[in-house]
């Protein structure tokens, strides 16, 4: 913008006045960037509570029906609460983070543990645990740990998922191979799936049938994949527990059974947006790797013949884990620690509520209420809960500490460095390299 | 090539352009009626039966909340965000179209500026500042900047609108005594109808569409929008039900569709008289 | 800026110099205060929502700040790894200016081409005005976006209606070679709103201009070149300079298309999608500020370039006086 050519009139010119009102109220805005206040104690006469999670409908109209409950039983306290779609809940809660404008109490995804609790934007939940507040005692301890960042509970699990399998169990029966049993190995996998591919079946639109999804893009599969083999995604919370020479590994092994046509091609993989639209929905494929919640969808989508199944191991070693499916923890700066606390210790531990919640999000991690809810589970509900606890029986090791923050970011990077790999833009060997260097980058900063 | 072609050949190609430029909304409106086992597996576009149940199901509204509910929220932050850009970039623009003021060029050349922003830089510390007046999960966010003129897009639409108006009507009322106000209220604003009625009918528009601001802002499911709903029927995360989504689809965009059969014959109206010259 | 403000109303009467006022033929000056209050919404509008939170930004752009922790002051390392170290960074400016390279003139042939023929339609206007904009009106919806999706996905009806036309390209939104395509598409479907300012900036050409040539004997595409195009020039600089200006901040259509993360392999990643993922997904906000100014910068210049250019292609009707 041009300059004024020469000053006229008033010395303190009106733009100067301007610039520094400007200045201040920056100053005040960018002060208040972090802003956290204190917390302070009180009765529960007139107070209001936000909670907020991601979700779908059925899981809305159950954590209502719960919450609704907590409000009769606590006189005083209203509840507000609200749900998004997981893609907007996460922008929505860093946003209301940075704004200072954070729910007191908030559903929160495993990988915002560390930079939550690290920022001090959740309360340590230690002192509420201390005096029975919150109960835990119901909780298998190493899984309560999945909350804790730096020595300290900053959030509990809300439920208990493990990967798995799912898979259509009359393709691998006319396929002839047998029932997939925990100590079934990746060698084992790539077999069923070159056998599948053999059978020639065609899809609904005359396209071959193939074994399975392509995971190489998955990190969830990775991880499985990295842990039956001993190693771990993350040393720390600054450094990667893997090398190049394990995801070149990984990359080529998934890159050479696609190319042999054993698993889905690369197009169907990509366009893939939910498990309707993945090749197992259309078709294209007999099995997927997922996650034991969402199994039951696959069931009603694909029939009676799916079935829940482990992932493959390396000599017999599994490489799943009990993972926290969501956490919930408390806004540091919530002006009612106390009801906060309640709230969320009536959703995990009050009987009542655990029948209300029942498996919406996923395995409860109180042990009494899983076993209680678990008596009324009948078909595809029922054999996840088996699974799990077959899984338990066989062995699994402990679950990690919650991940790096960076981890996010690292998670779009790997599907989207494999996805080079899928369409020959760049080799394993290279994809690999750029995705370590891309998540070094993201680590150190 | 004799009369007759001549007459229906625009209206030949015209029907044929709208047969490819249409399917997308015929796709939507059958496939809201396709039972679920069709909606991704058939090729066919019509469905092999009529699926009403989609509607039920949607119209049943999201999160317990009402779908005439969320429409009504919806309609309520649309209208106020027509009347405040209305009023308020009609203000500026008149300033900027008739009035001298020092640094008019200067601010002129700002608001047009403003333009290029892309608004995820300034979403953060937007957010900070309606947070400190406290007044996150309420309609103010979405409405009030739309009384402080911040559309840089209208201001500029109607200013160029003013300046296509003769002159002498607004000088004969200043000879007769009429203040700036009186002129504007009573000779400039009548004569800008028809930019005012764009205005009003692209941020009908445009604010019935938005979503990130609804996103960011709204909290509380009972204040939530159509689209914010439609956004949490479509979560992955869970087995998506794709006939009520796509009924759905169809409930949130039915007002607007209305609204412009209403409204269309304006809109050319207002923008061929609105003297849009650059 | 100086340029865009030549388009300023009456811009004659802003560059005084110091004796201008001398000149002037209005004996009594005008009083400043009603233009004040006329502005005083957009200039609290202007300071509180625009200027201030750019200024923020602006000064987040020189930190590392990650929306959690106290933005901390680190000069231009954003901006120096944004341009020598970060191959996405251009990866996304090389997909976004093939966007508005082929997005752009794309839509505007369509709009002006369905204006054309508009023109001439006197029965049925109001339906085919409304048909041809329905798009528009709805392109930007949650919903439309789902049904784009579906449509050019392999087994949609895209691909198939291709196939059988002997082209096989199997599904686009799956294929990096294509899928920015898909969203290119999109944009272009909504042609709508420059559409209906050509039209308008048609029906104001004077019959007797078209009448004239055609006594002189020229033809319909003679007409087009002679008289339409020069008397639509300053119609379409303005749909050019929205268009580019819209095009270069495009991020819904490649949001919705791309399921959010700019793929696959990054063939969706526009700008203001990486901008995006910079500073929400990846929580890198002073990175994100960063490229947001860039943007800013690089709009801008284009924008004055444009303005720079027009005078030597622009005809304006009505330039006496001005």
């Amino acid at each position: 913008m041009p300059e004024p050519r020469s000053a006229r009139r008033r010395p303190p010119s009106r733009r100067a006045v301007l610039t520094a009102a400007t200045a201040g109220l920056a100053t005040v805005l960018v002060s208040t960037l972090t802003g956290c206040s204190a917390a302070d104690g009180g009765t529960s006469q007139g107070v209001t509570l936000t909670f907020s999670w991601w979700g779908n409908d059925n899981r809305a109209e159950r954590t209502d029906e719960a919450v609704r409950l907590f409000e009769k039983e606590h006189p005083g306290v209203t509840v507000r609460t609200s749900n998004s779609d997981f893609g907007s809940y996460l922008q929505k809660l860093a946003t209301q983070a940075a704004g200072g404008g954070m729910p007191d109490v908030a559903q929160l995804d495993y990988r915002q543990i560390s930079r939550y609790a690290g920022s001090g934007a959740l309360m340590p939940l230690g002192e509420a645990i201390g005096n029975k507040t919150i109960r835990t005692d119901e909780i298998d301890q190493q899984f309560l740990r999945t909350g804790s960042y730096e020595g300290g509970q900053y959030a509990l699990p809300m439920g208990r998922g493990i990967t798995g399998y799912a898979y259509d169990s009359a393709l691998y029966a006319k396929a002839g191979v047998p029932t997939p049993q925990p100590s079934w190995t990746w060698q084992d996998w790539e077999n069923a799936n070159k056998k599948i591919a053999a059978l020639g079946l065609k899809s609904p639109d005359g396209r071959p049938v193939t074994g399975a999804n392509d995971g190489g893009g998955n990190q969830d599969v990775f991880e499985t994949w990295l842990r039956s083999r001993g190693g771990q995604l993350y040393a720390s919370q600054t450094r990667l527990g893997f090398t190049e020479d394990d995801l070149a590994e990984f990359w080529a092994f998934c890159d050479r059974l696609r190319r042999e046509g054993a698993i889905a091609a690369a197009e169907d993989t990509t366009q893939a947006n939910s498990t309707e639209t993945s090749p197992i929905g259309r078709g294209l494929a007999a099995a997927d790797f997922t996650w034991d919640a969402p199994f039951p969808g696959y069931a009603k989508l694909l029939g009676e013949s799916t079935h829940f199944a482990p992932v493959p191991s390396t000599n017999g070693r599994a490489g799943s884990y009990f993972k926290p499916s969501m956490l919930v923890g408390i806004s540091a700066n919530t002006k009612h620690p106390k009801e906060a606390a309640q709230l969320i210790d009536f959703l995990l531990n009050d009987p009542r509520a655990g029948d209300i919640l029942g498996f919406t999000r996923s395995t409860p991690p109180n042990r009494v209420i899983a076993a209680n809810v678990s008596k009324t589970l009948k078909g595809p509900e029922l054999e996840i809960y088996q699974y799990a606890q077959t899984m338990e029986k066989y062995g699994l090791a402990a679950p990690p500490t919650a991940p790096p923050p960076g981890d996010l970011p690292i998670n779009t990077a790997f599907k989207r460095n494999y996805q080079r790999v899928m369409f020959g833009l760049a080799t394993p060997r290279q994809a690999a390299r750029e995705l370590i260097e891309e998540a070094n980058r993201e680590l150190r900063s | 090539m004799n009369i007759a072609t001549k007459r229906w050949m625009p209206h030949t190609i015209a029907l044929v352009g709208l047969l490819v430029l249409l399917y997308p909304l015929a796709w939507l409106l059958a496939t809201s009626l396709k039972p679920a086992d069709e909606v991704v597996t058939s090729l066919d576009l019509w469905p092999s039966y009529l699926e009403w149940s989609n509607y039920t199901t949607a119209l049943e509204g999201v999160s317990g909340v009402s779908v005439t509910r969320l429409l009504s929220n919806t309609l309520l932050i649309a209208v106020g965000c027509v009347i405040g850009n209305v009023l308020s970039c009609s203000l500026a623009a008149y300033a900027f179209a008739r009035l001298r003021f020092r640094m008019r060029k200067a601010m002129f050349a700002f608001m047009v500026a403003t333009l290029m922003l892309p608004h995820h830089v300034v979403l953060i510390p937007q957010y900070i500042i309606f947070n400190r007046l406290g007044l996150v999960d309420t309609y103010w966010p979405l409405i009030l900047p739309k009384f402080l003129a911040t559309e840089a897009f209208f201001v500029f639409l109607i200013v160029q609108f003013m300046r296509g108006l003769p002159r002498e009507l607004e000088e004969s009322a200043r000879i007769d005594g009429c203040g700036p106000f009186r002129t504007y209220w009573a000779i400039t604003l009548p004569l800008s109808r028809p930019a005012l009625i764009t205005t009003a009918i692209f941020t009908f528009i445009w604010s019935w569409n938005d979503f990130f601001t609804q996103m960011i802002y709204l909290f509380a499911p009972e204040n939530f929008t159509i689209t914010l709903a439609l956004s949490n029927f479509v979560d992955q995360s869970s087995t998506s039900a794709y006939g009520p989504m796509f009924a759905m689809s169809v409930i949130s965009v039915l007002p607007i569709v209305l609204f412009f059969f209403v409204f269309q014959r304006y809109l050319v109206q207002g923008v061929a008289t609105s003297g849009l010259k650059g | 800026m100086r340029t865009l403000s030549t388009k300023a109303p009456e811009s004659a009467d802003g560059t005084t110099g110091p004796r201008a006022p001398s000149r002037r033929r209005r004996p009594v000056r005008e009083k400043q205060w009603p233009a004040y209050v006329f502005l005083s919404p957009w200039m609290i509008g202007a300071g509180v929502v625009t200027l201030l939170p750019m200024a923020v930004s602006l000064y987040l752009s020189f930190t590392d700040y990650n929306l959690f922790d106290a933005p901390n002051w680190v000069g231009l390392r954003n901006y120096a790894e944004m341009l020598f170290e970060d191959p996405r960074y251009w990866r996304s400016v090389g997909t976004t200016l093939l966007y508005v390279l082929v997005a752009v003139p794309l839509k505007l042939i369509l709009a002006l081409g369905a204006a054309m023929l508009l023109k001439n339609l006197n029965r049925g206007r109001g339906f085919y005005r409304s048909a041809f904009y329905a798009p528009s009106l709805l392109g930007a919806s949650m919903s439309i976006a789902l049904v784009w999706r579906a449509l050019f996905n392999d087994g949609g009806t895209v691909p198939d209606v291709l196939a059988a036309l002997g082209i096989d390209t199997g599904g686009w939104v799956g294929n990096p070679h294509l899928a920015v395509y898909t969203v290119v598409l999109l944009t272009v479907w909504q042609f709508g709103a420059p559409m209906v300012i050509f039209l308008a900036g048609l029906q104001q050409i004077s019959p007797d201009l078209y009448e004239a040539a055609a006594l002189d004997g020229a033809g319909p595409w003679r007409q087009f070149v002679a008289v339409t195009v020069p008397m639509l020039s300053p119609v379409v600089f303005f749909n050019l300079v929205l268009e580019i200006i819209n095009s270069f901040q495009v991020f819904t259509p490649a949001f919705a298309v791309s399921s959010g993360d700019g793929g696959p392999a990054d063939s969706t990643l526009f700008y203001t999608l990486f901008l995006y993922e910079r500073g929400f997904t990846a929580s890198h906000m002073g990175y994100a500020a960063a490229m947001a100014w860039l943007l800013l910068l690089a709009v801008g210049v284009i924008t004055l370039i444009l303005f720079r250019t027009s005078r030597s292609w622009v005809f304006y009707a009505d330039e006496e006086g001005r």
